[in-house]
């Protein structure tokens, strides 16, 4: 039976499925109101391609309320505006910053944006 | 107009963008086993006075001394990082040609509200911004002068990293400023057979009569010929070819004497290639296995051997072409030798649909179900997690040895770049 189908493009199967209740009893009342979970990757994620995690360690940073063990979002595509925090670049060594209103005297290379700081409170 | 996008000493910018302290200085990477170096930064090629191809045991100790840093080779970042940049280059170009893990070409054909040369310096700002991995990239109307534009950006400081040929006047320029090794796909030997008539830039392979070319050159020449004249002659390809044959063969971590350790590597390695088999929709005819020891060692007695097997039915089955290799392989091993490698390839390969049964087999005996389940739970819960059962689980005895890799930052949760205070 296979062989007939060689050579042939196979039409594609329909990927929309529509929000058609499941339910064997009574009808979903929510069938017209069905959308999509929420998706973290969504949500505090911009650039994809852009996007980095790093792990902190110790609590050098508590003022920016970066705890140890805190996993921070970075994002390299955004352009930093006066008071994001950024992960920087100074003598070769990674430091976190409120990006300056005014670029100062002290020269550093911006690594990325900070976005998002993810704690676990268990 | 095609554009070659080329990432700067790929495998270590891509060490280095989460290595800021080795940032300006000098880095290489290692092969499979660190057996010798792959790759090598700019600041590690200026040490002409360390011999790099050199196997790595007789210049470690100059790395050291000269504080090089060595990697151990990351496939897994260094193919996210590939990744990363090849989307980002989806974003300026609806066709783009993937060439290899660091090189691509895109069509630019038909940018008109800013100039070639901005649109490039725009494409590089973006990826370096994004990614951290520095490019070059070269503009031309074929794919050889693109390439040979791309070299330029690099190899001429002025240029800095982008290089549009967008005119006669400077594509002969380009020319002239090429030897033949300059010239993408112009072999060793050809090069040779031009020195001897004189020819040593590109310049002066334009000017040779075509017929000269095409009579000692064949259709490759030919193809070359045109493209540096600007004739576009080699297509743009955005699909992959499918592969015609799918091997690998690496390095044990130690010398193996026993067979059945050998047998364990040998069936990693089908589970290995037979994944890319299925992924590409084909199955194997013949299944070839070696064993070899090593034979830079004068203290080993020194043996290898090699045998093809006929697949009775062409396959892309892991467990039917495990129990093939471990047939080959039983039938190569003799014992009392210690082996350093093990290698499968597999060749005669057929698409999947195309299968011919024999008088007593058909092609559907085995069911594709099972392949699928076992792709579906090692893409979800990562490589090898089900599999073969002999595989085994001794799997970190024979594997090779990777002891300076770099975290994969961007792949696994637990070895995340760590942020502390020094």
């Amino acid at each position: 039976m296979e062989y007939f189908q060689a050579g042939k493009i196979k039409k594609q199967a329909p990927n929309h499925k529509p929000n058609v209740s499941t339910q064997t009893g009574f009808p979903s009342p929510a069938t017209h109101y069905l959308e999509p979970s929420i998706d973290l990757n969504k949500e505090l994620i911009y650039y994809k391609d852009a996007t980095f995690y790093v792990r902190v360690s110790g609590n050098e940073w508590s003022e920016f309320s970066m705890l140890d063990g805190d996993v921070l979002i970075i994002d390299r595509a955004l352009t930093p505006k006066a008071g994001n925090l950024v992960l920087i670049v100074q003598l070769g060594a990674f430091k976190v910053i409120r990006f300056p209103a005014t670029s100062g005297s002290t020269s550093f290379t911006v690594w990325g944006t900070i976005t998002y700081i993810i704690h676990n409170t268990l | 107009m095609i554009a070659m996008v080329d990432c700067n000493s790929f495998y270590a910018s891509c060490e280095q963008v989460f290595r800021p302290d080795l940032w300006g200085k000098p880095v290489v990477v290692l092969s499979n086993n660190d057996g010798c170096i792959i790759a090598a930064n700019k600041q590690a090629k200026a040490m002409t006075h360390i011999a790099m191809f050199e196997p790595m045991f007789k210049i470690k100790n100059q790395l050291i001394k000269n504080q090089v840093t060595f990697f151990s080779s990351n496939y897994t970042l260094y193919g996210e990082m590939s990744q990363r940049v090849m989307n980002i280059l989806e974003t300026f170009s609806p066709s783009v040609e993937v060439y290899s893990i660091d090189e691509a070409f895109i069509d630019v054909t038909g940018i008109a509200h800013i100039s070639l040369k901005q649109y490039a310096t725009l494409i590089k700002d973006t990826i370096v911004t994004h990614t951290g991995v520095p490019v070059g990239i070269g503009i031309a109307p074929t794919k050889v002068l693109a390439k040979l534009a791309n070299k330029i950006s690099k190899k001429v400081e002025k240029f800095d990293y982008v290089c549009v040929i967008d005119t006669d006047e400077k594509r002969t320029k380009a020319l002239k400023w090429a030897q033949t090794k300059d010239v993408w796909g112009l072999g060793k030997k050809h090069q040779a057979r031009l020195k001897n008539i004189g020819v040593f830039t590109a310049y002066e392979f334009t000017q040779l009569p075509l017929a000269w070319v095409r009579k000692e050159m064949t259709v490759v020449g030919e193809r070359l010929w045109r493209e540096l004249r600007g004739e576009s002659c080699i297509e743009f390809q955005t699909m992959p070819k499918s592969k015609k044959a799918i091997g690998t063969s690496k390095s044990f971590g130690k010398k193996l004497e026993d067979l059945p350790r050998i047998e364990e590597a040998c069936a990693y390695y089908i589970s290995e290639v037979a994944e890319v088999l299925r992924a590409q929709k084909s199955c194997a005819t013949y299944i070839q296995v070696f064993i070899t020891t090593n034979r830079y060692s004068n203290a080993d007695k020194q043996y290898s051997n090699s045998c093809t097997i006929t697949i009775p039915v062409p396959t892309n089955n892991t467990f039917i072409l495990t129990q093939q290799a471990r047939k080959a392989l039983q039938r190569i091993y003799r014992p009392g030798y210690r082996y350093k490698k093990v290698g499968v390839n597999l060749t005669g390969l057929i698409p999947q649909q195309y299968v011919q049964g024999n008088l007593f087999q058909s092609p559907a005996l085995y069911d594709k179900r099972l392949m699928n389940v076992i792709d579906a739970l090692n893409h979800k819960f990562g490589k090898a997690t089900v599999g073969s059962a002999l595989v085994g689980t001794r799997v970190a005895q024979w594997e090779l040895v990777k002891k300076d890799r770099s975290n994969r930052y961007t792949t696994q949760w637990g070895e995340l770049l760590e942020l502390k205070n020094k």
